[in-house]
C-alpha cells in the first residue's frame, strides 16, 4: 500500500475507477448542478495527477475531497440547488396501489426535495452521502477530515430541519 | 436524547434489533422512514467511468505538451546561454591563471628559476606568487615567508611582502618575512629596501630589520656565514620567540614554554639537520632546558 504512487499510471487509473462516481456526487450534493458535477470532478484528479509525487496514497482520498470542495467554493458560488427523483424509483410501500397513497407520497417527496435543497451544504453533503452513496460516518468523516462526532451533528440537525419542513411542527 | 442516537445508528445501519423495534415504536417514525427512503432516490448525474477517463487522459497530455512548448522559449535559452558564458570565463581564469605559485611546509625548502633565470630558494612554511605572462616587463613577486634571491642583472627586480617592499637591480639577497618580523640580509651588490615611508640602500654584508615595528640597520653579518641555505639558521641580538618560531618552521614541531622570558636576546645558530643538536645550541647558552614529547616540544628553566 505504501509503495502505491499516483504517478503510477496503474494505480491511478484504479485510484480514478473506484472514486470518480462519488466525487462527481460529491460535487453534485454541494453545487445541485448536474451539468458542472463531472468538470468539478474531473478538474480534482486533473490536480491530482499533476501533484501525484507530493500526494501520499493513503492521503489521497481525502485530499481528493478537500480539492473539489475548493473548486466548488472558487467556481460554483452560491447557485440555486436542484434536485431530481430517480425516474421510477419505487414508493415505499410497493404494494399500495391506491391513487391516495400515491398522491400523498408524490407530496411527500416533493416537500422533501425542497427541505433538501434548503439545507445548509455542510449538512446536505454528509446527509446525501449516507443516504445515496450509503456511506457510514467514520468514512464521511475521513474523506472530509472532520471528527465523527462533526458528521452526526450534521446528521442530527439536517434531520431535524427536514421534520419540521415536512411535519411543519 | 435516546432517540436521536438510535436515528442515528439506524441510518448509520449500526442499530441492534431492540434497538430498532424501540425506536418503530415511537412518533414520527413513518416519516423518517419515508425521509430515509425517499432522499436515496434523489438521482445523481451517473459517469461513465471509461469515457471520463479517457477525456481526462486528453486532457493531461494536452497540458503536458503546452510544457513542452515553454521548455524552447527564449528566456530558458538565455538563462543556459548565461550558464555556459560564466562557465567558460571562470574556467579560463583558472586553467590561464596568470599566477604561478610555490609553497613550501614546514620542515622543506624548494629551490627554482624565475623566467628570466634568477634563482630563488624557498625556506620552510613559505610562499612565492608572481605574474609568469608578465615577467619579462614586471619582475615583481609577492613572498609571505623567507627565501634567498640571486638576481640575474635586468630591469627593477622587486619582492612585496605584507610588511615592506625589496627592490633591487642584480644582487644576491636573503628576504625574511614573518609574524612581526621581517629582515633583509645582502649578499652581494646593493638591495634597496622600502619600509613605509623608509627607503634604505643596504651594502653588501648589512642586514635590515624591522621587529615589532622597530627598525634595526645597524647589524652586520658575514656574507660567508653559514645560513639557512647551508642547512643552518643565524641570529644576531634576536629575541627568542623569532628563534623559536624559525625551529618551529625548519622542524615542524610545535614549541610551549613554562615561565621563560620569550624577549632575551639570543646570537647564535641552530643546525637543520638534528632536533636535538638544534636544541640544545638554543637553549645551553641562555641556561635553558626542553623536553621532546611527539610533536611537542616544552621549554623550561633549570630551577624547574
Amino acid at each position: 500500500m505504501t509503495n502505491k504512487s499516483l504517478c503510477d499510471e496503474i494505480y491511478f487509473n484504479e485510484f480514478y475507477t473506484s472514486h470518480i462516481q462519488s466525487a462527481s456526487n460529491f460535487a453534485y450534493y454541494k453545487s445541485g448542478n448536474k451539468n458542472t458535477s463531472l468538470d468539478l470532478a474531473q478538474e480534482a484528479f486533473i490536480k491530482i495527477w499533476e501533484n501525484c509525487a507530493k500526494i501520499d496514497f493513503s492521503k489521497a482520498k481525502s485530499y481528493l475531497f478537500t480539492v473539489v470542495n475548493n473548486l466548488f467554493l472558487n467556481k460554483v458560488k452560491h447557485e440555486k440547488v436542484v434536485f431530481e427523483y430517480a425516474k421510477n424509483s419505487p414508493y415505499l410501500d410497493v404494494n399500495n396501489q391506491s391513487p391516495e397513497y400515491l398522491l400523498e407520497e408524490e407530496e411527500f417527496k416533493e416537500k422533501l426535495k425542497n427541505a433538501i435543497e434548503n439545507l445548509t451544504e455542510g449538512e446536505r453533503e454528509v446527509f446525501l452521502m449516507n443516504r445515496i452513496d450509503g456511506k457510514k460516518y467514520r468514512e464521511i468523516a475521513e474523506m472530509l477530515e472532520i471528527s465523527q462526532k462533526a458528521v452526526e451533528k450534521r446528521m442530527s440537525s439536517a434531520l431535524k430541519k427536514l421534520r419540521i419542513k415536512i411535519d411543519g411542527i | 436524547m435516546e432517540k436521536n442516537k438510535d436515528i442515528l445508528k439506524w441510518l448509520n445501519r449500526d442499530i441492534s434489533d431492540e434497538e430498532l423495534l424501540r425506536l418503530k415504536e415511537t412518533e414520527g417514525f413513518d416519516t423518517l422512514e419515508k425521509i430515509a427512503h425517499y432522499a436515496s432516490q434523489i438521482d445523481t448525474p451517473k459517469v461513465n467511468v471509461e469515457n471520463a477517463l479517457a477525456e481526462l487522459k486528453l486532457k493531461t497530455q494536452n497540458k503536458t505538451k503546452k510544457g513542452k512548448v515553454v521548455a524552447y522559449n527564449f528566456n530558458k535559452i538565455f538563462k543556459y546561454a548565461a550558464v555556459i558564458a560564466v562557465l567558460l570565463t571562470t574556467s579560463y581564469f583558472l586553467l590561464y591563471s596568470n599566477d604561478t605559485n610555490y609553497t613550501t611546509e614546514f620542515a622543506q625548502t624548494k629551490t627554482f628559476n624565475l623566467p628570466d633565470n634568477s634563482e630563488v630558494i624557498l625556506n620552510a612554511n613559505s610562499n612565492i606568487s608572481y605574474a609568469k605572462k608578465e615577467w619579462e616587463n614586471n619582475r615583481n613577486l609577492n613572498l609571505d615567508g623567507e627565501a634567498f634571491f640571486k638576481v640575474q642583472k635586468g630591469k627593477k627586480f622587486t619582492v612585496n611582502t605584507e610588511i615592506g617592499n625589496v627592490t633591487v637591480l642584480g644582487t644576491q639577497f636573503n628576504v625574511k618575512e614573518r609574524a612581526n618580523y621581517f629582515e633583509v640580509k645582502t649578499y652581494e651588490g646593493l638591495v634597496s629596501v622600502a619600509y613605509k615611508d623608509t627607503l634604505v640602500k643596504l651594502p653588501k654584508g648589512s642586514i635590515f630589520k624591522v621587529v615589532n615595528g622597530i627598525i634595526d640597520t645597524n647589524t652586520t653579518f658575514d656574507t660567508s656565514e653559514k645560513s639557512w641555505l647551508q642547512k643552518e639558521s643565524n641570529f644576531k641580538s634576536t629575541q627568542l620567540k623569532f628563534v623559536l618560531k624559525e625551529i618551529e618552521n625548519q622542524f615542524g614541531y610545535t614549541i610551549t614554554t613554562n615561565n621563560i622570558n620569550l624577549e632575551t636576546l639570543y646570537s647564535g645558530g641552530f643546525t637543520h639537520s638534528d632536533i636535538n643538536v638544534a636544541l640544545q645550541s638554543v637553549t645551553i647558552p641562555l641556561q635553558l632546558s626542553y623536553k621532546i614529547d611527539g610533536k611537542t616540544i616544552t621549554i623550561y628553566t633549570y630551577d624547574q
